[in-house]
């Protein structure tokens, strides 16, 4: 058949990245040119396909940040450097960057979350100049849990990186606490010219969404990503339909007008 | 005058020596415990015209109608004999005259759960088996009780009989059109012996574990589980309650057919007839089988049965149960 | 163009098609019914016109032909990809109008949601002809008339069976070479049925609003329905599949990634990687199916999805009405209506 869209290519690990005990970054070559919040279908073959953020892109690379839960990742997370992945893709709509530009640009992630939305907040690092204030809110379950440690360094340097953590022993100086309750602390002086992208998992976007509207965001300058069950990614199978929207094709990123009209 | 009554004969007649000096009991026979209601109009005159105006329901399924006079005897058995025609001669039973009552008692009723006809769970027409045992077996004086089951629920209490019949449902599994949904592996986990598994996506049986109840076919929304047409039974023996010795009956065959169970059966009646202790009142056939020793009711059992394919006899069985002294069996 | 032809020359007719063609009917499996001495009627391939069930309606729907219930997609030598393959012959279909219908719905998710097409549905679909079986009196819990599915135009040839001869309507030019000399020409136009016994009142699009999926009417349901999936299953609408690989036991160096039914009524359906899943309740499943059938599908495709054969109805163990759940929707909607008012 031509054009099957199940048929994945090979693609070359360039490098692996431990992040966490649990999660790897992978770097794998590719030509595939994603936008910021798409997603693509990895496999291994006889193992199975997972759906799989892009958590960051270049000329001729492309990552993806991946967490041990199951069986396929389960395995991915013991491939090498120069080992291969099977990935077809990218996938559904990303974050709308032309829609941040020139604005006061809040990134609040949770967990994982924080993989889709890294190449938004990367791109704004090498392009600081188009956006006028940028707040990062990370929040991670333990500071054994944290992602990209070295990059929010970085960030740092440039944007107000607010990094908290649910739990920590003794030895954490950083933050502690939900996102929620750091959200309120966050300066906005034009609810206008602001724009709130929040990931996480479902009850986290929830109520930090919530926190940034009682402090007056409009719905509309808010983006959340979904993530779901999906088989197929084109529209087919079925398992990621919410309402007459499907997930992988209208999302993975809604803008918060319509996500919260989203019941699953 | 003083009644001077042969109650050897009138035993046979399926009339009963009660407590009541002078009143017997007449015990109906239903096979497979189904009959047209029209003959409940029979049970209900004979029970207020000649006894005490009650019916008691026996546990195999039969009518006994109590307080009747012995002298009546004759006129119940005219009131009975369109019954008898019609469930037992009509049925193709080999009684000469229906206006005599029934010809012999030993032989209990076959009785029979609801069966297919009604409940979702039976494997095959329960009834309809049961007649046609009744047919095989009746008239007989040898004491055996039969009972017959859709499936290893076991609702009629096959398990308490001489020869208990449960129906097997050998379930086919059409693999393509498994969905993976797991009901049929999670159910018989739950509810049978977890003779499923889920594997590479599909559903494994263990053939040894599978009792045949068909419940893999019920949850299947796919219908990728069906039944052989084709039907199977299991046949459990010599079970029995009594002051002796009770005991669930065991398992002899299993994955036979319906012409192997008759077979069986009427085998079993010869060996009743050469091996029963004669200078005893009446011999249940379980405690003639401890006498003999299984192996020797096996080979009598079994002449002439051609076995199929799938059939399982039991090489020995360990019967248990209990006694009620240590040394019950010691003379 | 219409034809009457004998039993025995319509068998001559399949045989004639037999040699292009893979035809499919619903036909009955003695005895392999879901309780003991039932049959089951599925679609099947036929040889001779006897095999058709006609005057029954089939337990399962004609998808499974064009949307096989187990598909190979790819096997697996390590790590070569190597696509399935399909049959070379062409596909004939015996079907009713609402059957006919309900392929419409599957052909809009398969091939036309999304800008990509589904290949694999695509190379059994394309092969298909549609033979329409007149449908005059319908089924119980048959509602086609209420969901416009009643009717069609869509077909190559349309049939009426008797007990010993079948009418025909050529529609299709390709098929004429297959009846000439076999039968007498006369006309024959199928008819359609105009009324079931069932009805029901498709809610208006736009009177759901999102706080209508947390009603309390979909409670019932929690406790009622079972989560077993036969609706799912027997409907000729739904479509939904999962992909999963597998290795084979006897050498894991060589597998398939194949893909299955799947159902919103099935556990697991909406289960994530690391154990988050939505519609844990029933009755909210319930409800997704329920609003997909009859509001959300139609909001995406402008019509809607379920085509009323009613085998839902005819397969829940459960006796869940889908008829009546749509008709408890347009009541509950009004009376909401005129409360607020």
């Amino acid at each position: 058949m031509h054009n099957n869209p199940y048929l994945p290519q090979k693609m070359r690990i360039l490098d692996v990245y431990p992040q966490t005990d649990i999660d790897i970054t992978y770097k794998v070559e590719c030509d595939i040119k994603p936008e910021n919040g798409q997603f693509v279908q990895v496999s291994l073959p006889r193992i199975g396909e997972v759906p799989i953020s892009v958590s960051d892109f270049g000329d001729g690379y492309m990552e993806m940040t991946i967490r041990k839960v199951g069986k396929v990742t389960n395995e991915i997370y013991n491939l090498q450097k120069g080992d291969n992945l099977f990935l077809r893709g990218p996938y559904g709509k990303g974050f709308p960057i032309e829609n941040y530009r020139g604005k006061h640009l809040i990134i609040a992630a949770g967990g994982t979350g924080l993989a889709p939305v890294k190449s938004v907040i990367n791109y704004f690092y090498r392009n600081a100049h188009e956006v006028k204030n940028f707040d990062i809110l990370a929040g991670f379950k333990t500071p054994q849990d944290i992602l990209f440690k070295d990059e929010i360094d970085l960030w740092r340097s440039k944007f107000n990186v607010l990094l908290t953590v649910d739990n920590a022993n003794e030895g954490w100086e950083g933050h502690l606490g939900l996102i929620t309750k750091y959200v309120p602390e966050i300066e906005i002086r034009d609810l206008e010219n602001v724009e709130v992208v929040i990931v996480g998992p479902p009850i986290m976007m929830k109520f930090t969404a919530q926190e940034f509207l009682k402090l007056g965001v409009p719905k509309h300058k808010i983006w959340v990503s979904f993530e779901r069950n999906m088989s197929c990614a084109i529209g087919k199978c079925g398992h990621c339909k919410i309402d007459e929207t499907y997930v992988c094709l209208e999302g993975p990123v809604f803008n918060y007008t319509k996500a919260e009209k989203l019941i699953d | 005058m003083s009644m001077d009554l042969n109650v050897k004969a009138i035993k046979k007649n399926a009339f009963r020596i009660t407590k009541v000096r002078g009143k017997t009991a007449l015990r109906i026979r239903v096979p497979g415990g189904l009959i047209e209601a029209k003959h409940l109009q029979a049970v209900k005159e004979i029970a207020e015209q000649y006894g005490d105006g009650t019916v008691h329901i026996t546990i195999r399924q039969g009518f006994e109608i109590p307080g009747i006079p012995f002298e009546k005897m004759d006129e119940v058995n005219q009131k009975i004999a369109q019954m008898i025609k019609e469930v037992e001669i009509d049925n193709g039973v080999d009684i000469d005259n229906a206006k005599k009552g029934y010809p012999a008692s030993g032989t209990r009723n076959i009785s029979a759960c609801i069966g297919n006809e009604v409940c979702p769970f039976a494997n095959y027409n329960t009834a309809k088996l049961a007649q046609r045992i009744e047919r095989e077996v009746f008239p007989n004086d040898y004491h055996v009780k039969i009972a017959v089951t859709g499936c290893p629920n076991d609702c009629i209490k096959a398990h308490m009989q001489d020869f208990g019949i449960i129906g097997m449902a050998d379930t086919q599994y059409e693999r393509d059109r498994c969905v993976s949904c797991e009901a049929c592996v999670k159910n018989c986990s739950l509810r049978v012996t977890g003779a499923l598994i889920m594997h590479n996506g599909k559903v494994r049986k263990d053939e040894r574990r599978c009792v045949g109840c068909g419940e893999c076919v019920l949850t299947c929304p796919t219908a990728a589980w069906s039944r052989n047409p084709e039907k199977f039974y299991k046949l459990v023996i010599m079970g029995r309650t009594g002051k002796k010795n009770p005991r669930l009956a065991q398992p002899f065959l299993e994955w036979v057919d319906e012409e192997t169970i008759i077979k069986v059966i009427k085998n079993t009646y010869e060996y009743i007839d050469k091996y029963i202790d004669r200078s005893l009142p009446k011999e249940h056939v379980g405690y003639i089988v401890d006498r003999t020793g299984y192996q020797v009711f096996k080979e009598y059992a079994l002449k002439g049965v051609v076995l199929g394919p799938k059939a399982r006899v039991a090489e020995h069985i360990n019967f248990g149960g209990y006694l009620y002294e240590r040394d019950g069996f010691m003379k | 163009m219409g034809y009457r032809l004998s039993n025995e020359k319509f068998n001559k007719l399949l045989d004639g098609l037999k040699g292009e063609y893979k035809i499919y009917a619903p036909i009955r499996f003695p005895k392999r019914g879901r309780f003991s001495d039932t049959d089951l009627i599925r679609y099947g391939e036929i040889n001779k016109v006897e095999d058709v069930v006609w005057i029954e309606k089939s337990n399962y729907s004609p998808k499974e032909i064009v949307f096989p219930i187990t598909q190979t997609l790819f096997y697996f030598t390590e790590d070569e990809f190597k696509e399935s393959m399909v049959h070379n012959k062409k596909i004939l279909i015996f079907l009713r109008p609402c059957d006919i219908n309900g392929m419409r719905r599957l052909d809009t998710i398969f091939l036309n949601n999304g800008p990509i097409k589904d290949v694999y549905y695509e190379r059994l679909r394309e092969k298909v002809k549609f033979v329409m079986m007149e449908c005059k009196d319908g089924f119980e819990n048959c509602f086609c008339v209420s969901t416009n599915s009643n009717y069609t135009q869509d077909y190559s040839i349309a049939v009426r069976f008797t007990s010993n001869e079948v009418f025909c309507e050529l529609k299709d030019e390709s098929f004429q070479q297959f009846f000439s000399n076999l039968g007498t020409e006369m006309n024959f136009k199928p008819e359609y049925i105009e009324e079931n016994s069932v009805k029901v009142q498709l809610p208006e699009v736009d009177k759901i609003t999102t706080e209508f999926f947390n009603h309390d009417m979909w409670k019932e349901y929690s406790k009622r329905c079972i989560g077993c999936g036969r609706c799912n299953m027997a409907c000729i609408t739904c479509s939904c599949f999962t992909n999963s690989d597998i290795a084979y036991e006897e050498n894991p160096n060589a597998g398939e990634r194949r893909r299955v039914w799947a159902g919103c009524h099935i556990d697991k359906f909406t289960d994530m990687a690391g154990g988050h899943s939505f519609r844990q309740d029933y009755s909210s499943r319930m409800r997704f199916k329920t609003m997909h059938k009859i509001y959300d599908y139609k909001k995406r495709f402008g019509e809607h999805m379920c085509v009323g054969c009613g085998r839902c109805d005819d397969i829940c163990p459960e006796y869940i009405s889908f008829s009546n759940c749509i008709n408890k929707v347009s009541k509950t909607l009004k009376e909401d209506e005129s409360n607020a008012q």
